[in-house]
């Protein structure tokens, strides 16, 4: 490939304690052509596995903006064996990009070699713990370096499931010395669907191994009796999300805050704005970090 | 209480079989009865997998319709299930699917289409080695014949009994004229990268043969004997020429 910023012009890796956009193909040029002032930038690690135009773009991008990875496919609850070759992928990019974070699900996507492409919950029992917690310690240290676990949106749960979710995740990063991705999004999604306080969610997740939040919109499946909230990352963040992520900044401090938008992709000026609303939560003062 | 092994397998196969009633009876019932929770996973994962080969084969899409495409994803889905986490992977064989699709049978031409359309994506994600011309430069002359050059990840050649081109074109968002001559004839397609973008260069049969031989790994001397043989006024040194200036030539793993 051509046009590679020289590791020189590299933007510092750390990701600043301010919101960021995910990068979408539709906002390459703009970006690049604009500059635009933004914090930070996220990118599903697996659309740039391959070496055409898409990581020429994030290289060009890279060097004027902080990136971190954030992976959909390495399946880390699954019970195959982890997959190398996803794995090398992984660590090579991690290698040609710098990324200042690095993050995957507490979820599972295949079994038997078959991959479902969607975020399968687990049943929160001490057999899946055990293995979840190996399995990130396996990948952590084949990619020499810390891994974030993120919380999913969940539509089901387990009839033999034990530990809440959030005990779950605060054992996970306990155990494995991971940190945590918290998405603010995925918490409310889950709650509403299962009835849960998403507030105490908030306060049993361990406050010192979340690295960095994610908040995105999500779709209402309505029938005649009921509904079902759907994780779709398709619109803007909802007002009762914006609440629950202004209570989650009071208890973690200034956190990197990611706007994810992954389907039906706004024009970028939207994203922007998204972003600078929770720039605003972000500035507000009395927070946890402050105090 | 099934074991996470157990209940991994259960979860599939109940994804890829709606009348599975095993599974469900694992999902505690909230809101909504198990059954019925279960199914959003089922249509999630049909939704997104069917998105994916959309955004691969939009042309194909465009031509059965998108209500008929989502019958055909669903049945290729269940043919031909992801085997990688990266999605990117997913969906090579809807040409050869498409081939053996009954419902598809009176348009002959959609395999070609699909061919076109996985060639596009492979070459849009694959890495593309530039051709070593000082590596070549100190080959003494008379051992050319003997060099195995290779086609690049970034490059991939498309033969069809249709006229591709024109339908891919006729098929793409704002196309003036969707009219295409099925019978316009066949063409040999090269599908390559130049800068960000993928190009379609039509072939004539010699340069088409010579890439062809090129790429199942003949030495040039017999490349180029296939390529005079496909067309007596093949010029070997303009159509290398012009190759390695497109970048669709390696010699990387040759040479060193």
């Amino acid at each position: 490939m051509s046009a590679v910023a020289p590791s020189g012009a590299r933007h510092p890796g750390p990701i600043p304690a301010c919101a960021g956009i995910g990068l979408r193909a539709p906002h390459y040029r703009e970006l690049l052509a604009d500059r635009p002032p933004l914090g930070w930038l996220e990118v599903h690690s697996e659309n740039y596995f391959g070496d055409g135009p898409p990581l020429d773009y994030l290289e060009q991008l890279r060097a004027h903006y902080p990136v971190s990875l954030h992976g959909v496919g390495l399946s880390l609850g699954s019970t195959d064996p982890l997959d190398r070759r996803h794995l090398r992928n992984l660590k090579a990019l991690i290698a040609r990009v710098a990324p200042g974070l690095v993050s995957e699900h507490l979820s599972w996507s295949s079994v038997g070699g078959t991959y479902l492409n969607d975020l399968l919950p687990l049943p929160y029992t001490e057999e899946a713990l055990a293995l979840f917690i190996a399995r990130v310690g396996e990948a952590q240290d084949f990619l020499g370096r810390e891994l974030l676990i993120e919380n999913p949106s969940s539509y089901l749960q387990y009839r033999h499931s034990t530990i809440p979710e959030a005990e779950f995740l605060a054992e996970i990063a306990r155990a494995s010395g991971c940190g945590l991705l918290l998405d603010v999004n995925n918490v409310y999604v889950s709650a509403a669907n299962h009835g849960f306080d998403a507030l105490r969610y908030l306060r049993t997740v361990p406050a010192a191994a979340v690295k960095e939040i994610h908040l995105a919109g999500f779709s209402v499946n309505r029938y005649a009796d009921g509904e079902v909230l759907i994780d779709t990352h398709s619109t803007r963040v909802a007002p009762p999300v914006w609440a629950l992520y202004r209570a989650a900044v009071q208890r973690l401090g200034r956190l990197p805050t990611l706007i994810e938008w992954d389907t039906d992709i706004p024009a970028l000026a939207v994203l922007l704005d998204e972003m600078r609303q929770a720039d605003a939560v972000l500035n507000e003062p009395c927070h946890a970090d402050v105090a | 209480m099934p074991t996470l092994p157990e209940l991994q397998r259960d979860f599939v196969a109940a994804v890829f079989d709606a009348d599975s009633e095993r599974f469900p009876g694992e999902v505690r019932d909230g809101r909504f009865g198990g059954a019925r929770l279960f199914q959003i996973y089922r249509n999630n994962v049909f939704l997104s997998l069917t998105g994916a080969l959309a955004a691969v084969y939009p042309v194909v899409q465009c031509l059965v319709g998108a209500g008929f495409f989502d019958y055909l994803a669903d049945n290729f889905i269940r043919a031909h299930r992801p085997d990688s986490g990266n999605l990117h992977d997913f969906g090579g064989e809807l040409a050869e699917f498409l081939a053996g699709f009954p419902a598809c049978a009176d348009h002959p031409y959609l395999p070609d289409v699909a061919r076109l359309e996985w060639a596009y994506h492979r070459v849009f994600h694959a890495a593309a080695p530039a051709f070593d011309l000082a590596a070549l430069g100190a080959v003494p002359p008379e051992q050319y014949g003997a060099l195995r050059f290779g086609l690049s990840p970034g490059a991939r050649l498309i033969v069809s009994d249709y006229p591709l081109l024109a339908i891919w074109r006729a098929n793409q968002p704002g196309a003036g004229d969707t009219t295409v001559d099925l019978g316009a004839g066949g063409e040999r397609l090269l599908v390559f990268r130049r800068a960000l973008e993928v190009e379609f260069k039509l072939l004539a049969p010699g340069e088409y043969a010579l890439l062809d031989a090129l790429r199942d790994g003949a030495t040039l001397e017999h490349a180029s004997e296939r390529a005079l043989a496909a067309a007596a006024d093949f010029d070997l040194a303009a159509c290398l020429q012009q190759q390695v200036a497109l970048g669709t030539l390696t010699n990387t793993s040759t040479l060193s």
